[in-house]
């Protein structure tokens, strides 16, 4: 499949720097690490966040780092300042003049094996909240977890993908879109009751990543959700990962089709 | 002309551009103006032809190209290559068809321009035997074997446009479009790159639409020039008659045999003296023959030159 060879022409690509990939890697596992080192530091003197434990927060941010990571990996044609590039540099009237599909193409065109570093360190911190919260883990729950994974990825992807679009418009690519973007992931790591109603509200209704991490997360720790949504919210994660994705495809269609009739 | 391979009729594109520059403004804030890059423009080129797509910046030369690779919709007219709607037939579209943009690339950047030529090859499903067959006529064409397995990113500016040239006629298109092919590169790359172009035209029949600021290009290359200023077409037709409509005054450069006070002479008007030098210019009503001969009733000449107005004047007393 042409998928596969031009995804493999990317990694062959970065395999030719091969130290260089090991140091943004290693740099980017030490810095996210230390970032939550020092939250790690914050609870040590006060003991809790809004009722959370050190583990149970650690949670939040392992499997948010993790589908973050993949996602920054796999959708890295997408992300809003990589894609403004393609547009400036005209990289992406390079991709519609060949006979294969855009979206694959942009897919293919960057697959940025370095973020590794951040999905070990993800890993990391998620392997040792599991080490201290001595969860029960059932054979359902132990199903939801990739899923919730693999939602989350596609939910971050398609703030990406429609962060992307935005480039159709403005060559600048709006600064806007990292509040979506990084500070929607960002909040995941964090138990949902520590920020602000009207935050809450927008993060769980409008933009809905703490239906991908922070709910499925309730579930796995068998609690109640303390804002009262019901029990079930906690199942949304792959319709909501699912649902964004199809419909930053179609904005993506619908801005490139701007984009052909403009050449902005 | 037998069906033209590239047909254009009333062909408009109109964009909308910000009034004030773009700065941190949201798109809705911006005030507006419709500008036409492309105003209704009708031609036809036959299978085979070299063309010269001439003009200066902002004419709509690239708009009509991206209209013609499609990469851009159009406004209004229509447009047909090989037969089919390129932007409504996108991929179809662009496997018939070379593009070569003078300053883009189109191979990958960090991989050795052979493993990119392999990788065209399955984006354009080339048959493995005919992609042999190109790839060791473009090696001794283009002397490709000189950098074929270093990275394109260590290619100098002549070595990529070559090897690009190579990428966009590895799966036989009957049209190619070069915009500005010859940018930025010495006279020799220059030279190769022509002959190439000639090369390909000569033995495949390749259909090429080339845009360029280098005028020496379309002397070597296109007997057919199409001129367009502010997105209309300003002229269609052969090249030599593009001089002789457009091109104004000859001139005659004299170089008497004595110091004369004055010179003058009927049916020139002198533009310049210097010494013993001097230049006139006359219209198309004279011969040059005429000029000479009344001179030299007159005075005693040591040497003559008669100088055509070249292409560049030409094209400057049309835009």
């Amino acid at each position: 499949m042409i998928f596969i060879r031009l995804a493999s022409a990317t990694l062959r690509a970065q395999a030719r720097y091969r130290a260089s990939l090991l140091v943004d890697a290693l740099s980017a596992l030490a810095g996210n690490g230390l970032e939550f080192v020092a939250l790690a530091l914050t609870f040590d003197r006060f003991g809790s966040l809004a009722g959370w434990s050190m583990g149970q927060v650690a949670f939040l941010w392992g499997l948010t780092e993790i589908a973050f990571g993949s996602m920054d990996m796999l959708f890295g044609g997408f992300d809003p300042a990589v894609f403004g590039q393609h547009i400036r540099r005209g990289t992406l009237d390079m991709y519609l003049l060949r006979p294969v599909n855009l979206i694959a193409q942009i897919f293919a065109s960057d697959i940025m094996l370095r973020r590794l570093g951040r999905i070990a360190q993800g890993a990391l911190v998620f392997a040792y909240a599991n080490h201290v919260l001595a969860l029960a883990w059932t054979p359902a729950k132990l199903l939801y977890l990739p899923v919730v994974l693999v939602s989350a990825v596609l939910f971050y992807g398609a703030l990406f993908i429609a962060g992307a679009t935005a480039s159709f418009w403005t060559v600048q690519g709006l600064e806007v879109v990292n509040v979506f973007t990084y500070g929607g992931t960002a909040l995941n790591s964090y138990p949902l009751p520590i920020f602000d109603r009207w935050l809450r509200r927008f993060f769980t209704f409008v933009i809905p990543t703490a239906v991908v991490v922070y709910y499925p997360a309730l579930y796995f720790f068998d609690l109640p959700d303390p804002l009262g949504l019901p029990g079930w919210v906690s199942f949304l994660a792959p319709a909501v990962g699912l649902g964004a994705l199809g419909m930053s495809l179609l904005v993506f269609k619908w801005g490139l089709r701007h984009y052909t009739s403009t050449g902005a | 002309m037998t069906q033209p391979i590239i047909a254009l009729e009333n062909l408009t594109k109109t964009f909308r551009v910000a009034l004030k520059p773009e700065g941190r403004s949201l798109p809705w804030a911006r005030t507006w103006k419709t500008v036409t890059a492309v105003d209704a423009i009708s031609l036809a080129i036959g299978r085979g032809e070299v063309v010269g797509y001439l003009g200066p910046n902002g004419a709509g030369k690239s708009t009509t190209i991206k209209m013609m690779t499609g990469i851009l919709t159009p406004t209004a007219g229509t447009l047909r290559v090989a037969g089919r709607v390129p932007w409504r037939e996108r991929r179809q579209h662009v496997a018939g068809i070379g593009v070569v943009f003078g300053q883009r690339n189109t191979l990958w950047w960090d991989l050795p321009v052979q493993e990119s030529l392999d990788l065209l090859r399955h984006v354009y499903r080339v048959p493995p035997a005919r992609f042999a067959e190109n790839l060791t006529r473009f090696r001794a064409l283009l002397d490709l074997d000189e950098f074929r397995f270093k990275p394109a990113r260590d290619l100098s500016l002549g070595q990529l446009m070559r090897a690009n040239l190579a990428a966009a006629l590895m799966h036989d298109p009957g049209l190619l479009f070069l915009d500005e092919p010859t940018i930025g590169l010495d006279v020799v790359a220059k030279d190769r790159i022509r002959a190439f172009i000639r090369e390909i035209n000569r033995e495949r029949g390749v259909t090429v639409l080339l845009t360029t600021h280098d005028l020496s290009d379309i002397e070597q290359l296109c007997e057919r020039v199409i001129v367009i200023d502010h997105g209309r077409t300003r002229y269609d037709g052969a090249l030599s008659e593009l001089v002789e409509r457009y091109g104004g005054d000859r001139a005659l450069q004299v170089d008497f045999a004595d110091d004369y006070a004055e010179v003058a002479v009927e049916g020139a008007t002198l533009e310049s003296r210097e010494g013993r030098r001097a230049v006139f210019r006359f219209g198309r009503g004279v011969t040059a023959a005429a000029l000479i001969g009344r001179l030299s009733e007159r005075y005693t000449l040591a040497d003559l030159t008669v100088r055509e107005p070249d292409i560049e004047d030409t094209l400057r007393r049309m835009y």
